[in-house]
């Protein structure tokens, strides 16, 4: 077998191992009860299983990374699957981190899953090993990329102790308007994360069942001399198509589900190539998101933040405020480093500007301010706990936001990736 | 260094309220330049304040250019004795082909020549012709940026020369 | 006025909350709630009691609240900048139309908001110079007494401190102990890197002070920073063209003495082979490397000249790849996009009789703004008319449809030996295929059977195959924006990956142990340290117990 399938292999070993890590860390936070040791020393010991087999995994996954560095000739960071499946191994490096300094078994039962469901969201990229680009050959692509994911995980981190913090914390008893405010928004944020990992398995489900549509789409766009260009293209939907893109006609389309004809057109104002794809991928998000939110919902016969809740009830608020605040604490500095200052030096050495204000770059500075903001909230004392924890969810959507949205939706009205 | 910040940021800031409109429009001031004509002689534009000015951009390739050259002759003509100042900037064609034209069509303005298309880059000419009329003052009183007939010139040149 | 002096003797500054010698709490004398350690308790300016005008100022900048609403508008206002594209993406557009014609209303307002030039707008660099203001007064406000208060501590702390510490620890030793309890204490922190003093029964041990200076060197790091971007706007700092450059003749560079010659442009595709299986497929076309062999001049005299070539001289030559930009002094040329743009530069013909055989020449004629001489062997040509892309008109006169030299045609006057005095009028078509087309031998006529105008062969015809774009930069700010940021991150590092940590204990009537800790960051850990500590010295504590604060809800 060559190096290219071997990586391929490997990554689906840590998949696996990874999500056995996380049924392990469960078992310890939960399996209290039922265990015939003493509690204490029934967690420390699955959780010291659970960091085994994290472990394990994490090399697996390290032996995909190189495999797939001797297959294609170059660090394996250059386009969204390859930076993802770097992110989700940085995640859980970061992870592994704050445990052994922390030594929180619970923290393994939300971190694992970020770094599980970035993993999978990789995996609706096309992999396809591709040459790199002369803008891309440069050494600063290992240095920067890297970094700026290795700080990322730590905020990743810290979002998962925000929200233990808020699960924790938020009072599933009360019935005053601000706590149900309060487990309305963890419920949300709850659904945010359901929503991606129904996109994920929506996209995976219709690309077994060999679903394609594709339209002819014309587009007119304006070049950097300001002058009109006028262009035919194809655009292909892995999902069937709810809404097609504007001022397009149907090629070809398998009917789902009686639907023969896509629903509705997209908005004029959606007038780049893609933009009626990833509208119509947005859609099938959220219908998927509502969908698998429901189920759930049916299934435990509560608030999905309340069935966790007293899974979390053993550890101490403030053990996990200090947790949140030291990841996030530890990642800033590599972040400032990787996102910051190795771009502006490969962009100056690149392209003459080492910042440019281009939507990528901003998008970095907003996350950046953000977390600086962050940290001075944390000075005074009644920002810690629960407004910190928030911050440090909502940091966490910017971070993401910065890779997905501004990849796929603010350039992407006029850029060609995605799905 | 807080005199430094205070300082420094004060003029940054300065500036970017008060800059410069980068595209000349009607009302704003007309960006100088310096060009060699086809007599060999350096014309100024700000040497001309005090005295109307128009600034015509020609190719000899531009149909409409051609056509609209003897309304021009004939209103630099009549008005020039009451100051009208008439600059025809050449798109940064060959010497020989600016002589040649000009003298099968006898035009007796100036023609200078806008080497590297510099001036049709700072004025933002997009298309071709495009007139600037200037009042003695440096500042833009009208564009046109099409063919322009004899009355349109006339009527320009008289406001400009009563105001 | 109130009262500053201390019950230990000390006199303290106004507005001091914990005495500068002792510790103990000027205000709040009898409660039991932590301390406010901050800065040590000592005073700072803006807490002054009475703020005059500038006092107020200081106080507005020297906020940290005040901070933050200036970093998240600036985290706004970034945002909104990156709706629509901005005015600096576009080479050549009317903003006033372009924002409007795109986007409808929406785009119109944007424009109106001056947000089409967020990153240049007046309040967004008003943003940048008040976040600058306020690192340069937050810091000095509060550096300049946490110096003063930390590097003159005592050992021996009013009880009333370390008891209200947050971390806190009180027992009785075994009677007799206490001094071999001290040493051994004094003895396990000095292992734990902790500088130790004692003063009889009291001892002070701190570690990492110098990550308390961190905040305020990535501060400077910052001011430095903002400085140099600020600076950036100020003439002669930058410059930023994108111009592009045809093989084979120096351009000149706008703003500056300086031509570059595109020397030689090259570009390799990857080859199948290069590519995986399944990329093979997508038939695409891949570059691999672009280079621009490129030489750069300084124009010396007849810069602005229509009639004479500028006089250039070569200051160096250097090989322009994508990250691998030309440097000379500051002023910087990247390769940025290429086009594959053939265009006839120049010929070198000669004049022939063809009646003698003989050939006279060459001379070389350039497309772009040709001469007005040549001379060929004894002969002299002159040339009378100039049409780069020749045409006929509808009524048959030759006219030029365009400035570019698609279809090259040149009338010439000729004279010398064996010719008229007046000369014989020669049209010559350098492309073989205009002069078919035109039948220049009959245009000519009685003049084509004797004489002929021609290249020997194609080495006699330049041709430049590729426009290279590179982007031309200069930055003077550069250096001091990247001092600037490393600053800001050694700033960062201090602060963030260690912390200050002071432990104080007193053993007061012979065996009462009272131990106070502090910390600026990571009480969790200072917590395990202490608890490590007193454990080896053979007091069992769970690190919890030692927390002495109110529990958040």
């Amino acid at each position: 077998m060559n190096t290219d399938s071997a990586s391929g292999i490997f990554l689906l070993c840590a998949f696996i191992l990874y999500t056995v890590s996380f049924f392990v860390f469960v078992i310890a936070v939960t399996g209290k009860k039922w265990s015939s040791r003493d509690p204490e020393r029934h967690v420390r010991a699955w959780g010291r299983g659970g960091l085994i087999v994290t472990v394990l995994g994490f090399l697996c996954h390290l032996g995909y990374f190189f495999t797939r560095w001797a297959a294609a000739g170059h660090i394996p960071t250059s386009n969204m699957f390859e930076f993802l499946t770097f992110l989700a191994m940085m995640i859980v490096l970061a992870f592994i981190i704050v445990f052994l300094l922390y030594k929180t078994a619970v923290l393994g039962m939300f971190a694992m899953p970020v770094g599980v469901i970035i993993l999978a969201y990789a995996l609706v990229f096309p992999p396809d090993i591709q040459p790199l680009i002369p803008a891309l050959q440069s050494y600063w692509l290992k240095i920067h990329v890297t970094t700026a994911a290795f700080g990322e995980a730590f905020f990743a981190v810290g979002f998962a102790a925000g929200l233990m913090y808020l699960i924790r914390v938020v009072d599933y008893n009360n019935a005053s308007a601000a706590a149900m405010r309060e487990r309305r928004g963890v419920e949300f944020v709850i659904f945010v994360v359901l929503l991606i990992v129904a996109f994920v398995l929506s996209v995976f489900l219709f690309r077994a069942l060999g679903y394609e549509a594709s339209f002819q789409q014309e587009t007119t766009r304006i070049d950097q001399n300001g002058q009109a260009i006028t262009e035919t293209s194809t655009v292909d939907y892995v999902l069937p198509p709810i809404v097609k893109p504007f001022n397009s006609t149907t090629t070809t389309m398998k009917p789902f589900l009686g639907m023969t004809e896509p629903l509705f057109e997209a908005p004029p104002w959606m007038n780049g190539v893609n933009a009626g794809r990833k509208f119509n991928t947005l859609i099938w998000s959220i219908i998927a998101g509502l969908i698998l939110y429901g189920l759930l919902r049916l299934i435990l016969r509560k608030q999905i933040g309340a069935a966790i809740h007293p899974a979390v009830t053993g550890i101490d608020p403030e053990d996990l405020d200090e947790i949140g605040y030291r990841a996030i604490a530890i990642g800033f500095p590599i972040f400032t480093l990787g996102a910051l200052i190795f771009a502006m030096i490969w962009a100056h050495e690149a392209w003459g500007r080492f910042w440019g204000w281009d939507p990528k770059e901003v998008w970095a500075l907003i996350t950046w301010l953000f977390y600086t903001a962050y940290l001075h909230f944390r000075l005074s004392r009644g920002w810690q706990g629960r407004k910190s924890a928030w911050m440090s969810v909502i940091g966490f959507v910017v971070v993401m936001f910065t890779l997905i949205g501004v990849n796929l939706i603010i350039a992407g009205l006029h850029s060609y990736a995605g799905v | 260094m807080l005199a430094a910040v205070l300082l420094i940021g004060g003029y940054t800031i300065g500036n970017s309220l008060f800059a410069e409109e980068e595209i000349p429009r009607v009302g704003s001031k007309a960006p100088d330049f310096t060009l060699t004509g086809l007599d060999g002689k350096t014309y100024k534009l700000s040497d001309f304040r005090g005295k109307p000015v128009l600034v015509n951009f020609w190719g000899s390739w531009c149909d409409p250019c051609i056509r609209e050259m003897p309304a021009i002759e004939r209103q630099y003509n009549k008005w020039k004795d009451e100051g009208l100042v008439v600059l025809g900037l050449n798109l940064d064609e060959s010497k020989v082909t600016v002589q040649s034209f000009v003298k099968q069509t006898n035009v007796t303005f100036p023609v200078l020549f806008d080497q590297e298309l510099r001036m049709r880059d700072r004025y933002a000419v997009r298309q071709y012709p495009t007139s600037f009329f200037v009042d003695p003052d440096g500042k833009i009183v009208q564009i046109a940026a099409h063919e322009m007939t004899e009355e349109f010139i006339e009527q320009t040149v008289r406001s400009m020369l009563n105001s | 006025m109130a009262n500053t002096k201390c019950e230990c003797g000390h006199q303290n500054h106004a507005g001091t909350v914990l005495c500068e010698s002792c510790g103990k709490p000027l205000f709040d004398n009898d409660g039991t709630s932590p301390l406010e350690m901050r800065y040590d308790g000592v005073a700072r300016r803006s807490q002054k009691a009475n703020p005059t005008a500038i006092d107020r100022v200081w106080n507005f900048f020297s906020s940290v609240k005040v901070a933050i609403y200036l970093i998240l508008a600036t985290l706004v206002g970034a945002m909104l900048g990156t709706i629509y594209p901005q005015e600096d993406t576009f080479l050549n557009i009317d903003p006033a139309q372009y924002y409007k014609e795109t986007y409808g209303w929406t785009g119109e307002l944007y424009y109106r908001l001056g947000l089409s030039d967020t990153y240049g707008s007046w309040w967004f660099v008003t943003l940048l110079v008040m976040i600058g203001t306020s690192l340069v007064i937050c810091s000095l406000d509060r550096v300049l007494p946490l110096y003063r208060a930390l590097s003159k501590q005592q050992i021996r702390k009013h009880l009333s401190f370390i008891r209200r510490q947050r971390v806190v620890y009180s027992g009785a030793l075994p009677a007799g102990t206490a001094d071999e309890w001290m040493a051994a204490a004094a003895e396990k922190l000095k292992k734990q890197g902790y500088r130790v003093h004692t003063d009889g029964t009291a001892l002070l041990a701190e570690k990492n002070r110098f990550s308390r200076w961190g905040p305020y060197i990535n501060h400077i790091g910052l001011i430095i920073f903002l400085l140099a971007v600020l600076m950036r706007g100020l003439p002669g700092w930058k410059l930023d063209q994108y111009i592009g450059f045809l093989e084979g003749e120096p351009v000149p560079i706008p703003e500056t003495n300086y031509y570059l010659k595109n020397e030689q442009f090259n570009v390799t595709f990857y080859s199948e082979d290069e590519m995986s299986e399944s990329f093979r497929q997508k038939g695409q076309i891949v570059p691999k490397l672009y280079e621009t062999r490129a030489v750069l001049y300084e124009c010396v005299s007849d810069c602005a000249n229509p009639d004479k070539e500028p006089q250039l001289k070569e200051l160096t030559r250097q090989t322009i790849t994508v990250n691998h930009p030309l440097n000379y002094k500051g002023l910087l040329a990247y390769q940025f996009d290429y086009a594959q743009t053939p265009k006839l530069i120049s010929v070198s013909p000669k004049l022939r009789n063809k009646q003698t055989g003989q050939a006279f020449g060459p001379f070389t004629l350039k497309m772009k703004n040709p001469a007005g001489e040549y001379e060929a062997g004894p002969y002299k040509l002159k040339l009378k008319e100039y049409f780069p892309d020749f045409s006929l008109s509808d009524k048959g006169t030759p006219i030029t449809v365009s400035n570019e030299p698609n279809a090259p045609a040149f009338v010439f006057s000729i004279t010398g030996p064996d010719l008229p005095p007046e000369g014989i009028v020669y049209l010559y078509f350098p492309r073989e295929i205009d002069k078919e087309k035109y039948r220049q031998d009959d245009i000519n006529g009685a003049v084509a059977g004797g004489w002929d105008i021609s290249v020997d062969s194609m080495d006699d015809v330049e041709i430049a195959n590729f426009t290279s774009y590179l982007n031309i930069r200069k930055d003077k700010a550069l250096p001091y924006i990247f001092t600037g940021a490393a600053i800001f991150l050694i700033g960062v590092v201090m602060g963030v990956y260690w912390q200050h940590r002071r432990i104080w204990l007193r053993i007061d009537d012979g065996d009462q142990l009272s131990l106070g800790a502090h910390t600026n960051k990571n009480w969790y850990g200072l917590r395990k340290e202490v608890a490590a500590m007193l454990q080896r010295t053979g007091i069992d504590v769970d690190p919890k117990q030692l927390a002495n604060e109110v529990k958040q809800a």
